[in-house]
């Protein structure tokens, strides 16, 4: 076999795991907000679940956390394909990190900031919106850019629970071939290439954040 | 018969703890309107705090503020609500030693925000108004820069005109100069100073004794939260009557 015909057979899995990748991280990133704002909260009842539910989901190898999403909430919901199970599951984790990062994120503006903010008289809202998470959105890039390379490999698991990623048609290439050594360094290429433009994103976030916020 | 001038802001008996831990006891004080007055001290005597207590950026523990013919209170006798503080902010304007500017806007940017969102004016208007400040505190050639390509310097004056955007009844400076290197304080020094002959009500806390001693109406000496010594300003640095005072002007003037 040659290297083009490996690469063609696990091109179809290019798009499932990019999607994966894309979808978990937008669960995570959507999710992990509100539970970066309830760790941050003043309030005891939303600072310690939000802390227990970040500590679990952190701690939970993610190929474990998968098996209990598919099988166990699988069986409440019978129609859930392997693809969504394994973007809720991959996406909760992703929501506890993004969660942290976030967190660091808000904690990284300075509290002259929110001072000088309410000095002036703007309420809290506009607070958020015009002064703390414009400067926490260019902090949170590099780590966030971080992150999405780990989930992006992380993401190989799902072919466990049977989604028909690059990893799960490496898999079944490498049997059929009997050429495993081949298939999966050209699998390793492929999830390289997929990383490196988001490696590039988190430099130029770097430099940016540098040049607006001095820090 | 002359009537001393109703007080524009009387703070009273305020207190401030931290964690349990009081910083400043029973401070009062009178502004009339158009008075400038100097808080000086030692470090660690509390001007902060008690500067911070009247926009109640530092919420007394006890005692009340009388402003504008309001009435707040401190944590202990019943504290104020969130609307009554966004009003009180509104009137007062703030001046940090570190500027606080927000640094992922424009000078000009930063002077607008609390225009449009605290009182709610366009942004033509805004801006306008803005422009309008910017040029009066000297900075006409700045206003699209970002603060951090900003001399500190400047960057005072931005947030001092900022606060003044804002209409406010009372300014309020804390060491607003002290991050400052000597010619770029000048600068600071000299718009503030124009501020005061403008008839603007401001409480200073400096270490600037020339400043305290020429622009100040009057000039208020605390040491370990406590008011020790207050007067004329001239006359007090010229003269001090504590021990307290003497020396700590004599270290300050010896420098
Ligand atoms: N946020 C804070 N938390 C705890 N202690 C504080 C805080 N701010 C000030 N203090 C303490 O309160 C005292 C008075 O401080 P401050 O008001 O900053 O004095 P000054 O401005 O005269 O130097 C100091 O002992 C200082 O350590
Ligand atoms: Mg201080």
């Amino acid at each position: 076999m040659t290297v083009m015909e490996h690469l063609q057979a696990l091109a179809g899995g290019i798009g499932t795991t990019v999607t994966l990748t894309l979808a978990a991280f937008g669960v995570g990133a959507v999710a992990g907000f509100p539970l970066a704002l309830a760790r941050r909260s003043s309030q005891w009842w939303l600072r310690l679940p939000a802390l227990a539910v970040i500590e679990v989901l952190r701690a939970i190898p993610p190929l474990v956390w998968l098996f209990i999403v598919f099988y166990v909430i699988g069986a409440d919901f019978p129609l859930m394909t392997p693809f969504q199970a394994a973007v809720a599951g991959l996406g909760l984790i992703a929501a506890a990190y993004l969660a942290e990062i976030y967190r660091a994120g808000l904690d990284a503006v300075p509290d002259g900031q929110w001072e000088a903010a309410s000095a002036t008289g703007i309420g809290t809202l506009t607070t958020y919106r015009k002064v703390v998470l414009p400067q926490a959105a260019l902090i949170v890039v590099p780590p966030a850019a971080t992150y999405l390379i780990a989930l992006l490999k992380d993401s190989a698991v799902a072919s466990v629970v049977g989604t028909t990623d690059i990893t799960f048609l490496a898999f079944q290439e490498a049997r059929v071939t009997l050429e495993g050594f081949e298939v999966f360094v050209i699998a390793a290429a492929l999830y390289l290439a997929l990383s490196a433009p988001v490696a590039l994103v988190a430099r130029t976030a770097d430099r940016l954040i540098s040049r607006r916020l001095g820090l | 018969m002359n009537h001393p001038p109703q007080p524009l802001l009387e703070a009273s008996d305020i207190c401030i703890a931290y964690g349990g831990h009081q910083v400043v006891h029973d401070v009062s004080l009178a502004v009339a309107p158009g008075e400038v007055i100097s808080l000086i001290g030692p470090s660690g005597a509390g001007k902060s705090s008690f500067l911070r207590s009247i926009n109640w950026l530092e919420p007394p523990c006890s005692g009340t503020l009388t402003f504008d013919g309001s009435t707040f209170r401190g944590l202990r006798d019943g504290g104020v609500s969130k609307r009554q503080l966004q009003g009180l902010r509104r009137s007062i304007g703030m001046v940090f030693q570190q500027f606080n500017l927000f640094p992922h806007l424009s000078a000009l940017e930063n002077v607008v925000l609390a225009q449009v969102h605290a009182l709610g004016r366009s942004k033509a208007e805004a801006r306008e108004r803005a422009l309008q400040e910017l040029h009066h505190v000297g900075l006409g050639e700045v206003t699209d820069k970002l603060p951090s390509k900003c001399s500190g310097g400047q960057q005072q004056r931005i947030a001092i005109a900022r606060a003044l955007a804002l209409d406010p009844q009372v300014m309020l400076f804390d060491e607003p100069t002290s991050a400052l290197d000597p010619e770029y304080a000048m600068d600071v020094l000299v718009t503030m100073r124009r501020l005061a002959d403008e008839g603007m009500t401001m409480l200073v806390v400096t270490h600037e004794m020339h400043f305290a001693a020429e622009v100040a109406d009057r000039v208020v000496f605390m040491a370990e939260g406590r008011v020790v010594e207050e007067g004329p300003a001239a006359a007090l640095i010229r003269d001090p009557q504590h021990e307290r005072t003497q020396k700590f002007l004599a270290a300050v003037k010896g420098r």
